[in-house]
């Protein structure tokens, strides 16, 4: 596919999401916050699982660091939790910079295990971070957690309040409308510089060190800095997600960066297809919205029991209709969401599959590190 | 002496039992390379069938079935999904038991509703005691039989063809076949081997200390995670090493945690399991008894 | 291709700044024919009030029979007439323990109804209740820790934990002869329920001069043999149990069998009947009690209960008995007399709600919760009375009640101080 159409699409869909926030009501809006808020997460994971070829199920670990950056430096002191009341764009920076700090700070760790074994030590991040969270309560305020400030820059800001009323074409802009204009630039930003990185110079680096650290070193690529490197950044993305969550929110607790949130990053960009980052943001919206939207519509179908007459109710047939589609995705469909996608538009357009020569990464079937003799 | 003597065996008695779920990951990540999400669920789908058939077929056919369920689901898992994923890699591959570990937990979890199961064990809630020290009948005979399974598996594994097979396979599955070795036949003895393993830890779980079937135990399957992975992914001694050594430090955390709250900030047990996986991993990547890659950069 | 996307966008742009406007429009009347002022969730001729519970997590079950006995109530209010001569429609969704799950839920909810009856669990509640409170809608709490009664919209079901955890301590002294200066044990779930139970028992320590053994744990932990050890070398006197009902089973058998034959005291939600069928039952029969906010299933004498116990066999003849009927029942009760409250005051809008709620005046539950309700004082418990029971094989649902008590130590109990 050449670049042309691929950037027209992009342009359309930009299109859309800045049009939506005048159609949706507020339970859209909320999924479309949570939907980007995880797709940026996603996509950071996918720079370091998919293409850097290093498996972390401690992703929620970062997010929870950079939600709580957010909190702390943005908020302001009271009786039971201390903040620093800085202006919430430094916030926002600060969450990127110290869930990339940390990244950094593991990342030695790191280098010394691969594959399963690095990814269930990161398991173990989840844990130790939630356990600091409970227990360090004057900043975190322990387990009920703390309220978040919303993000304001001078003179308007990112809730209902300030401009207190604010139309656009007759429809009244509240917090979720702002943010949701805030976190489409975000997100933007982010797929965008994550494209870049992956088919650049870091992200053929990374690719050469996931297929084989010893062809890579041989090669001239730095071995341990391209790993360092590929925790930064990943982290980094897990903090802007994290202090995105926290916004969304409108506060944090430890609860919200559970095992289960680390492990719904590694569905998402498995779904979504491994080191695509299109996949991962993807994947993102399915696993984000699929259980939110069954929620909200599942007691609408008719043939359902009645909750509590022990029969199939609808919140428990939601419930497995999403463990079924995600294996339904597994077992049906190659290279995850984004595989079946690029099929799709492929007999669309009536293309021959050509292996697109611009995306290298993507098409390669991501190689196992573990070996098990 | 005694209070840290009854903690200590406590710890073990827990830990043999946790051996036995960890000893399930290893030999279903070694047989199919699949890191198996949906384990919980299976040990919870043991116990559960136990619990629901007591009352009709007796304690120990229930068992049987409890076993033989558990066996068979993780041989389908195998057979009608890990073998049809369309990319199969371990990441799909887990993420896939993530799904049916959704499906098997959310269907369980409506079958159980608020009440919790009694199992019908005939040791119920008598204990053993030895001097000062008392402890349940039920974690003794959890000890007992854990120790004639891995006496079992190292027979398997060493004296007959089958065991002999799914050890070459684990170590090279292309050259296995090459050789006559069925692979399909050792990855289902290996989910197959798992399932019972499960369902056997499944009901010393739920049976006293315990009080009874409920959907939380599918979380121990998680406490045993640790204890997998500090062993070594590919051994099932390491799951034995790994499961001890795991009860032994959440039971002497828990039982000095007035003493240890100052240091450490209270609710310490929870975390103890990882913190201890972390420091082991970085002593020895490759866990205590796992093997070592031979790669060097 | 250049020049016109950027003129484009600059007339767009230009378009969406003429568009903009920062007055507001002047908010429009009520939707009645009478003269109350409504606002979301009431027509002229109907109310529709929410619930968020979890009927696919953990407390499905528990939650299943909450919905079963809401629904009987508002068909039998609406039957009598409705409320402000309106019909009271329950719009009921599942978060499923969820937060993220609960918050979008609530967005999607909050703009059609007046008031949540329910929102159900700690983490749940904690992400919807400061939204709530930006948007004043009552919110009824499931959940009894104390960190929700600093939100003026949150209605606390009763005494919260850490009155409960007080009361426990000094019925173990008054009561149950335990002696200044013995320790008595602490088991608490890590969280806000556990946390501000142990504050409760601490405080409730101090006064009577007795030492507290704190032991957290989670509810992962189902095998409390550790802990139960634990509190047996230390000699405790008795214990506190703010967890659930699989931890209390397991801690009785174990304490037991050790020969620690002490008094275990849980609170609200630590109890289930079908506790009796396990191995523990003799341990939990001789030492277990609950402690709790709402009447026991088992109250002959209160008519709120009875009524709560007759709408649910009706409803569901064959449905699981608990605490659960009448602690549903009596939050609907709670809700309906804030929405009649609303009515009479002439607004019917979610603040109007929230007022009528806080308005002060007792509020008469018939038995249901503790006589004297006093929900004027935003942040402190709404009383200091709770319901003592024993776990008894006769009593229906296994718990017998003993007695309503308000010790000194839960009197004197003040948070924030």
């Amino acid at each position: 596919m050449s670049d042309a159409p691929r950037k027209l699409v992009g342009l359309v869909l930009l299109l859309v999401a800045l049009a939506l926030p005048f159609v949706l009501t507020d339970f859209w809006l909320q999924t479309g916050l949570f939907v980007m808020a995880t797709a940026i997460g996603a996509v950071g994971l996918t720079l370091l699982v998919g293409v850097a070829g290093q498996l972390s199920l401690g992703h929620a670990a970062f997010a929870a660091i950079g939600a709580y950056v957010y909190a702390f430096t943005t908020g302001e002191s009271t009786t039971t939790v201390e903040g620093l009341g800085l202006p919430p764009l430094l916030g926002l920076v600060l969450a990127a910079l110290v869930a990339a700090g940390v990244g950094a700070a593991f990342s030695p760790i790191a280098g010394r295990l691969r594959g399963i074994y690095l990814g269930l030590a990161t398991l173990g991040l989840v844990f130790v971070v939630r356990h600091l969270l409970v227990n360090l309560d004057q900043w975190t305020g322990g387990f009920v957690g703390r309220s978040v400030e919303p993000f304001a820059v001078p003179g308007f800001s990112f809730s209902n309040r300030d401009p207190d009323y604010l139309a656009v074409a007759g429809v009244e802009f509240e917090g979720l409308h702002r943010l949701w204009y805030l976190f489409v630039l975000l997100a933007v930003v982010a797929i965008w510089l994550a494209s870049n990185m992956r088919n650049g110079r870091t992200g053929r680096a990374w690719a050469n060190v996931r297929d084989s650290e010893t062809a890579a070193a041989a090669m001239g690529v730095g071995v341990a800095g391209a790993k360092r490197s590929a925790f930064v950044v990943s982290s980094a993305y897990a903090g802007v997600a994290g202090a995105m969550l926290a916004l969304a929110y409108g506060r944090v607790a430890p609860d919200v960066f559970s095992l289960t949130a680390s492990v719904d990053y590694l569905v998402m960009i498995v779904l979504g297809g491994l080191g695509s980052v299109a996949g991962a943001a993807v994947g993102a919206v399915f696993v984000t919205s699929l259980p939110l939207v069954l929620a909200q519509y599942s007691s609408a179908l008719p043939f359902l029991a009645a909750p509590g007459s022990g029969g199939l109710d609808p919140s428990t047939a939601s419930r497995i209709v999403y463990g079924l589609a995600i294996i339904a995705v597994l077992v049906f469909l190659r290279g995850g969401l984004a595989g079946g996608a690029r099929r799709l538009r492929e007999r669309f357009t009536g293309s021959t599959p050509v292996p697109p020569v611009d995306r290298p990464v993507a098409e390669e079937p991501s190689r196992s590190k573990e070996t098990t003799r | 002496m005694s209070y840290f003597l009854e903690q200590v065996l406590n710890g073990l008695s827990y830990g043999l039992v946790l051996s036995l779920i960890a000893a399930g990951f290893a030999i279903v990540f070694t047989s199919t390379g699949v890191l198996n999400f949906a384990h919980g669920s299976v040990v919870l789908l043991g116990a559960y069938l136990v619990a629901v058939l007591h009352d009709t077929i007796g304690f120990w056919p229930a068992v049987l079935v409890g076993l033989a369920g558990a066996a068979v689901v993780g041989v389908a898992i195998n057979a009608l999904l890990v073998r049809n994923l369309a990319d199969p890699n371990p990441g799909t591959a887990a993420i896939l038991m993530l799904g049916v570990d959704i499906v098997l937990l959310t269907e369980l979890t409506r079958r159980i509703g608020n009440q919790v199961l009694t199992l019908g064990a005939p040791w119920g809630a008598s204990v053993v005691r030895l001097g000062d020290v008392t402890l349940p009948t039920g974690r003794v005979l959890a000890a007992g039989v854990t120790v004639v399974a891995f006496g079992a598996l190292w027979y398997l594994f060493s004296r007959t063809d089958l065991g002999v097979g799914m050890r070459a396979a684990a170590a090279d599955g292309p050259t296995a076949s090459l050789m006559g070795i069925r692979l399909s036949r050792t990855a289902a003895t290996g989910w197959a081997l798992a399932g019972i393993l499960a369902a056997v830890a499944g009901i010393f779980l739920t049976s006293f200390p315990a009080p009874g079937v409920a959907p939380t135990v599918a979380l121990s399957a998680f406490a045993a995670i640790p204890a997998w992975v500090l062993g070594g992914f590919d051994s099932v001694p390491g799951a034995v090493v790994g499961g001890l050594l795991i009860g032994l430090t959440s039971a002497l955390v828990t039982g000095y945690e007035a003493e240890l709250e100052p240091f450490l900030g209270s609710g310490f047990g929870e975390v103890a399991p990882y913190v201890v996986m972390i420091v082991v991993l970085l002593v020895r990547p490759s866990g205590l008894l796992g093997s070592k890659e031979a790669v060097r950069v | 291709m250049k020049h016109r996307v950027r003129a484009a966008t600059l007339a767009a742009a230009a378009l969406a700044l003429a568009a903009c406007s920062t007055t507001a429009p002047t908010a429009s009347g009520g939707g009645g024919g009478d003269d109350v002022r409504t606002g979301n969730g009431v027509t002229a001729d109907g109310i529709t009030i929410g619930m968020i519970t979890d009927l696919s997590g953990p407390f499905a079950a528990g939650a299943a029979v909450q919905v079963t006995e809401t629904q009987a109530y508002w068909d039998q209010v609406n039957a009598d007439g409705g409320i402000c001569d309106r019909d009271v429609t329950v719009d009921v969704q599942d978060h499923g323990y969820d937060p993220q799950r609960a918050v979008t839920l609530y967005r999607s909810m909050a703009p059609d109804v007046v008031a949540l009856q329910q929102v159900l669990g700690g983490p749940t509640s904690a992400a919807v209740l400061p939204l709530a409170e930006q948007d004043s809608v009552y919110v009824g709490g499931v959940g009894w820790a104390g960190s929700a009664l600093a939100y003026e919209n949150n209605q606390l079901p009763g005494a919260s934990n850490a009155i409960q955890a007080a009361n426990a301590i000094d019925y173990m002294v008054d009561e149950l002869d335990v002696p200044e200066g013995s320790t008595v044990g602490v088991v608490y779930f890590t969280g806000d329920y556990g946390g501000d139970a142990l504050a409760g028992a601490e405080h409730a320590a101090e006064e009577r001069g007795l030492q507290i053994l704190a032991q957290e744990i989670t509810p992962a932990t189902t095998d409390l043999s550790a802990q139960a050890s634990a509190l047996a070398q230390a000699d405790v006197a008795g214990v506190v149990l703010a967890a659930a009902p699989t931890q209390l089973a397991s801690l009785a058998g174990v304490l037991s069998s050790q020969g620690a034959d002490v008094p275990i005291i849980g609170m609200n939600p630590t109890f289930n009947p079908s506790l009796l069928t396990t191995p523990a039952a003799d341990a939990l029969l001789a030492n277990a009690y609950s402690m709790t906010s709402v009447s026991p299933y088992d109250n002959p004498d209160s008519p709120g209960v009875q009524a709560a116990n007759e709408l649910y066999a009706s409803a569901d003849p064959t449905g699981a008995t608990g605490w659960e009927v009448p602690l549903a029942y009596v939050q609907a009760e709670l809700l309906r007399q804030a929405l009649e409250g609303a009515c009479e005051s002439g607004d019917l809008t979610p603040e109007g709600v929230v007022a009528a709620f806080r308005d002060g005046g007792e509020v008469d539950t018939e038995g249901v919760l503790p006589d004297g309700l006093d929900y004027s004082q935003v942040g402190q418990s709404p009383t200091t009375t709770v319901f003592v029971s024993k776990v008894s094989a006769d009593a229906e649902a296994g718990l017998e009640l003993l007695d309503q008590v308000s010790g000194p130590s839960a009197e004197s109990f003040s948070y924030g101080g």
